[in-house]
């Protein structure tokens, strides 16, 4: 072993175990996904407070939803996979929500990232086939493109292409508590922990 | 062609090193035989053991037996083969740390953190204890494989260098060309060199299956999302447990194609058929793990059709030139019996008698009634106990001079082949009336069978403690010594 | 190692860096998961590479020393690599430019180069361990993106993913049968320069 060779190797030990532990977020995440759930449980985030419109033509803002939780999803009404099965993951959601909370005030919010496509009767269309009622349950889309930049940004959805002319993109919920700050990023398939942590959410 | 092995700064010398290793196997040994007499006492009803204490006991003892065969099998191997290339003693001994720090991990997940998910660790079983053991025990046990794994990379690819350095390919090490007449069999590798060859070549490429799959095993557990295809992964895990502890076999085999001629004053015969049954048996080893599959149905009708086959012949080459040429080199010799000799003898004869019922075994149709049943444990505790154990206890015995003590460890010896036989038998009765294996506890049925064994197991292990005390009372005096000539 | 062939050297690697920053370029090696990871990320190395053959000669003496057997340097390599393999380190130098130079600037420097300098100092059996454990870390990674159900990276689609596992899966047996072969049938190079059959692949990497 030659001099200097113990400091090297120090050296390098610390600097790379630090690194990969800031990369992690403390050894807990390897995908930005859920570094993204890891951030917003540790330090909520206030949601920006945007123009939309939804189902029935009714213009409203995010601010309305002060008061009540929200749980908000991003859609677009052409989605052959994910999309539905948000769809589905909502309905069975509602149902259990009404069932337990009775009416104490838990909203339903599918965005639309899609406005080029999704106009008035696309998201009835939706809407109808899950039967979504607003204001209960509103299908939306952004009323301008600024709008929606802020939206996809601050919820951390990141949408592509998917090659086949519709989008793939990030699945999940996101629960938005009574004071309009994003809390939680669940995962739409665990339709039982969702619920759980809406109602525990609401109760607060 | 023989030469001094490379200058190390070591300040042990080549000799003690082997000891220590031989040292540490024989403990080893000891211990995890009274966990195996640990587990047929409870299946006996003869002592209280929880099952969930069961299955970490079993899942010890494999990983602890198939360690220090591997241990010892590479003792003996380094040991012959260093008379022929040039080995680094430094590396030989950062394995043994390595192997004692793989140990300790692995220990403390059983013992400590209750892993116990058998000791191939299955994908993804290790991750769904129902509660029994953390992922941080499952992590312990794995990564004290990976420590174990790389300490024998190591090793390996420096005999490899070693090898290279002297034949410039493995195939003229293995003896290719004289496997097939191409070149004069006077001019061929000493059968310390083939043997090591073959193993390096299937344990080698054994070991980096078995790393990729605890690096997936492993991410799996922490990263759930992160998951694998659980028949490849199997598949894997198989292909690399399988090579590694046949290659334990090939390892002491050398210590008989050593041993014997020192004894007998005979040369070990070196012709194109004992190359010829090297090379074949390297590309058989290499795939018989399929015979594991063979109750995978998920798995191509070609393949298991090649699975049967194989595993019926997989072995057998090796097995036949080395039971040949040990019957030969003995037979009229005028050999007068010690006990070093006579494990070795012994450990030939326990390996073609252990390869039977695993021939049986590799056949589909009893595969699918047997492969469960403890016909399993009875095919291969009969060639690793009496056949790859023997090897190394004779190799240990031949090492330590046994001249004065001969009486005593004739005693040992005949404790050991009766204890040995009665176990066994245990098993492969059990496991032809169908009783299965790695059940922790027994119908009342089954008791006779598991008292039988518990019994067998015993004696042998008496045997066996007499045994490895002769070891360590000469130990001392071998560090200094020579090889017996 | 005249000064020309130092310079020509440098050029070299400051031109390839250049090119492979060209945006275009950039962008499109970086739409797919697959030429991202098997296209991109080397040749950034192979930047770093070409360094440090051109400046071997003014290696820093502490490095030189404190370096034994190549075994920090390779460290340092293994972390780094290590780090640009977390899939959302990808997302991040895809999502932010800032980043992407910060991965175009690290892969060079704190790859290429240390390989460049500690691989010749390594001895033939720690090289043959670097190769051994790269080898199949290489089968498993790619493994476990064709398995993965979901999405690792936010940019890419399940399929690239999935193409990106086999790529990687490609890459590890084809290096694997490569050195196989190559130690089977003999070391071409068994009088003295035995360290040449180890580097060529790995520039070829
Ligand atoms: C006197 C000595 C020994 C005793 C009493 C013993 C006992 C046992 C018992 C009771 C089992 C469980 C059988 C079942 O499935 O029901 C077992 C499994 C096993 N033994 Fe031994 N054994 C001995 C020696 C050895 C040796 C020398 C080796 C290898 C070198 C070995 C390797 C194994 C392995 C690999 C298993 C399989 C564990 C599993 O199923 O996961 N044993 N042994």
């Amino acid at each position: 072993m030659t001099r200097g060779f113990f400091a090297l190797l120090g050296l390098v030990l610390a600097a790379g175990i630090a690194a990969l532990y800031w990369g992690t977020d403390g050894f807990r995440v390897v995908t930005s996904e859920g570094a993204r759930e890891l951030a917003v449980e540790r330090s909520p985030r206030a949601v920006p407070d945007v123009a939309l419109f939804d189902q029935n033509g009714h213009a409203f803002t995010l601010a309305d939803y002060r008061g009540h939780t929200v749980l908000v999803d991003f859609i677009y009404t052409r989605c052959p996979t994910i999309c539905s099965v948000n769809g589905d993951d909502f309905q069975r959601v509602l149902t259990r929500l009404q069932k337990n909370t009775g009416d104490r005030k838990i909203d339903l919010l599918s965005i639309s990232f899609d406005p080029a496509n999704d106009g008035l009767p696309a998201l009835q269309l939706y809407g109808d086939r899950f039967g979504a009622e607003a204001p209960r349950w509103r299908i939306a889309v952004p009323a301008d493109r600024h709008g929606l930049a802020a939206l996809l940004k601050t919820f951390g959805v990141v949408v592509i292409p998917d090659g086949w002319g519709g989008f793939v993109h990030n699945s999940a919920v996101y629960l938005v508590d009574a004071q309009g700050r994003l809390v939680r990023i669940l995962d739409p398939d665990a339709s039982e922990q969702l619920a759980v942590a809406t109602e525990r959410v609401a109760a607060q | 062609m023989t030469m001094a092995a490379t200058a190390t700064r070591s300040a042990i010398s080549p000799r003690a090193a082997v000891l220590a290793y031989l040292a540490v196997s024989g403990i080893v040994l000891l211990l995890m035989m009274l966990l195996g007499l640990t587990m047929r006492l409870a299946q006996a009803q003869w002592i209280n053991v929880q099952p969930d204490f069961f299955y970490v006991v079993m899942t010890m003892h494999g990983a602890g037996m198939v360690g220090i065969a591997g241990l010892s099998g590479a003792a003996v191997m380094w040991h012959f083969v260093r008379r022929h290339v040039p080995v680094s003693t430094a590396i030989f001994l950062t394995n043994l740390v390595f192997f004692l720090i793989g140990a300790v991990l692995i220990l403390g997940a059983g013992f400590i953190g209750g892993f116990g998910a058998g000791w191939t660790f299955l994908f993804p079983l290790p991750a769904h204890s129902g509660s029994l053991w953390s992922p941080n025990a499952a992590a312990s046990y794995l990564v004290g494989l990976m420590v174990i794994g790389v300490g024998f990379l190591l090793l390996h690819l420096d005999i490899a260098r070693g090898i290279l350095s002297v034949y410039g390919g493995l195939g003229a090490a293995l003896g290719v060309k004289q496997a097939f007449g191409l070149a004069p069999e006077k001019d061929g590798p000493p059968p310390a060199v083939t043997a090591s060859t073959m193993v390096l070549i299937v344990n080698i490429l054994g070991i980096l299956f078995g790393a990729a799959v605890l690096v997936v095993s492993l991410v799996n557990l922490y990263v759930p999302s992160f998951t694998f295809s659980a028949l490849v992964a199997k598949n894997m895990i198989y292909f690399f447990g399988h090579v590694f502890i046949n290659a334990t076999i090939y390892m002491a085999v050398i210590a008989v194609y050593e041993i014997l001629p020192v004894y007998t004053h005979r040369k070990w015969k070196t012709n194109w058929a004992f190359y010829l049954a090297w090379v074949l048996s390297t590309v058989f080893v290499l795939t018989v793990y399929t015979h594991h599959l063979l109750m995978d149905f998920a798995m191509p009708t070609w393949a298991l059709v090649a699975g049967q086959l194989i595993s019926w012949l997989s072995g057998l080459p090796v097995l036949l030139v080395t039971a040949f040429g040990t019957l030969t080199i003995v037979y009229r010799s005028g050999l007068k019996w010690n006990p070093a000799a006579a494990l070795v003898f012994l450990g030939v004869a326990g390996w073609s008698i252990g390869v039977i019922p695993a021939i049986a075994d590799g056949t589909i149709a009893v595969n699918s009634v047997m492969h469960n049943t403890q016909w399993v444990p009875g095919h291969f505790h009969t060639y690793l106990l009496l056949g790859m154990i023997a090897m190394v206890i004779g190799f240990m015995t031949y090492l330590t001079n046994p001249q004065p003590r001969y009486g005593f460890a004739w005693l040992g010896f005949w404790l050991y082949l009766g204890g040995g036989i009665i176990f066994v038998l245990a098993f492969l009765l059990a496991g032809s009336e169908s009783v299965p294996r790695r059940y922790a506890v027994h119908v009342a049925k089954w008791l006779p069978y598991d008292r039988m064994g518990s019994v067998g197991a015993a004696l042998a292990i008496t045997g066996v403690l007499i045994l490895v005390a002769r070891f360590f009372a000469g130990m001392r005096a071998a560090a200094y010594a020579e090889d017996p000539t | 190692m005249n000064t020309r062939f130092m310079s020509s050297r440098l050029v070299a690697a400051t031109g390839l860096w250049a090119i492979l920053w060209f945006a275009p370029l950039r962008l499109a090696l970086e739409r797919d998961m697959a030429v991202h990871m098997i296209v991109q990320l080397p040749l950034l190395a192979c930047v770093g590479y070409l360094l440090a053959v051109a400046l071997r000669r003014h290696e820093p003496h502490w490095i030189a020393q404190g370096d034994w057997l190549g075994i920090p340097g390779l460290l340092l390599v293994i972390f780094a690599t290590s780090f640009w393999m977390l899939p959302r380190m990808l997302d991040a130098a895809l999502a932010d430019p800032l980043i992407d130079l910060v991965k175009f600037l690290s892969l060079p420097l704190l790859v290429g180069l240390p390989l460049g300098l500690s691989w010749r100092r390594m001895p033939l059996l720690g090289r043959a361990f670097v190769w051994a454990n790269f080898i199949p870390k290489l089968g498993a990674i790619g493994g476990l993106y064709l398995a993965a159900p979901t999405r690792l990276c936010a940019y890419y689609r399940l399929d690239q993913q999935a193409v990106a596992g086999w790529a990687l899966i490609a890459v590890a047996v084809a290096l694997g049968a490569t050195w196989f072969v190559v130690v089977f049938v003999g070391w071409p190079a068994a009088d003295g320069e035995a360290a040449q059959t180890c580097r060529a692949p790995q520039e070829a990497a």
